[in-house]
């Protein structure tokens, strides 16, 4: 099996099952902590139903948008899939755009404790850069990891993303300091550190992966 | 209920959220301009703001809200 069996497709909305395993997936960044289960009190189902729910309002312009949605299939079986987006492309922000999903699905019991977390986990907070390409949630299914999907990913985002804004010349990803198996291969497709932030606070292990968030980015050609 | 009165509210909740007793509004203020504005600070606002004035709002009215002069319009046609 090689990357040449596989094609790049944007997603549907019947692909939504599939992201919401990416979702969950890239949050849990390779640990069992999931931030909607632990900063929400929502267990793991609920937070798929609620994921689910926000992805079929199809606002565009999140980490929370089908159209931010690559998928890597092959014949009709999905191996890999990865969100993207041109950040504040409208003028609004993708966290106020992901916060007004948050606020209109999620059910109000899940206010209180996220009133408690907000102050914790505001610590790791790192603003996405406007006007750039934003990789936000990446997942390859364990029997296709190896084979170039998600260079293969990215560089469709990037070819579609640019065709919107040409003059784009950055791709940032913000990963947790745990993932390494992320960065490294990000790192292999040209993705360098450029900053990381760190919590001392470590009450923050009880709801993230990690206490150190990583921002990645790769310089992009321009026309 | 006035605009100015509107604004004032409005002032003391995002003081409460982002933890911020300096913090002075303006019509143009957008997230960009608040340190912290992150998604979940902003669930927070939206879903104190709705409290507070005892409105709710729709998904699509949020994202048409490009700065603070859009909410307080928003919120002045529902009170």
């Amino acid at each position: 099996m090689t990357s040449k069996d596989f094609i790049i497709r944007n997603a549907t909305r019947d692909d939504v099952p599939f992201l919401v395993d990416t979702i969950i997936e890239a949050e849990k960044s390779g640990t069992d902590k999931l931030s909607y289960s632990t900063v929400f009190d929502l267990s793991e189902m609920e937070s798929r139903t609620y994921i689910a729910k926000m992805l079929l309002e199809e606002v565009d312009g999140c980490e929370l948008s089908i159209s931010s949605f690559l998928i890597a299939e092959k014949n009709g079986c999905i191996a890999a899939a990865s969100a993207a987006w041109i950040e504040g492309i409208d003028g609004i922000p993708s966290t106020v755009l992901k916060g007004n999903l948050l606020n209109s699905i999620l059910p109000k019991k899940c206010f209180e404790k996220a009133l408690a977390m907000n102050l914790i986990l505001r610590d790791l907070h790192i603003e996405y850069i406007a006007d750039t390409i934003q990789l936000g949630l990446v997942y390859v299914k364990s029997d296709f990891r190896g084979l170039n999907l998600v260079s293969m990913l990215i560089d469709e985002h990037v070819c579609q993303l640019q065709k919107q804004a040409p003059t784009i010349d950055a791709m940032y990803v913000q990963v947790f300091g745990n993932n390494l198996p992320a960065i490294k291969a990000y790192e292999k497709v040209n993705f360098k550190v450029v900053m990381s932030k760190e919590s001392s606070n470590e009450e923050i292990l009880r709801y993230l992966p990690s206490n150190k968030k990583i921002v990645m980015k790769k310089k992009l050609f321009t026309e | 209920m006035e605009r100015k009165e509107v604004m004032d509210q409005l002032t003391t909740i995002f003081r409460k959220v982002f933890s911020n007793d300096s913090l002075v509004l303006k019509d143009e203020l957008t997230a960009n301009d608040v340190d912290q504005w992150d998604s979940l600070s902003h669930m927070i606002l939206i879903t104190e703001i709705e409290k507070d004035f005892s409105i709710k709002f729709k998904l699509k009215e949020l994202n048409k809200m490009r700065n603070v002069g859009n909410m307080i319009e928003m919120i002045i046609s529902k009170i």
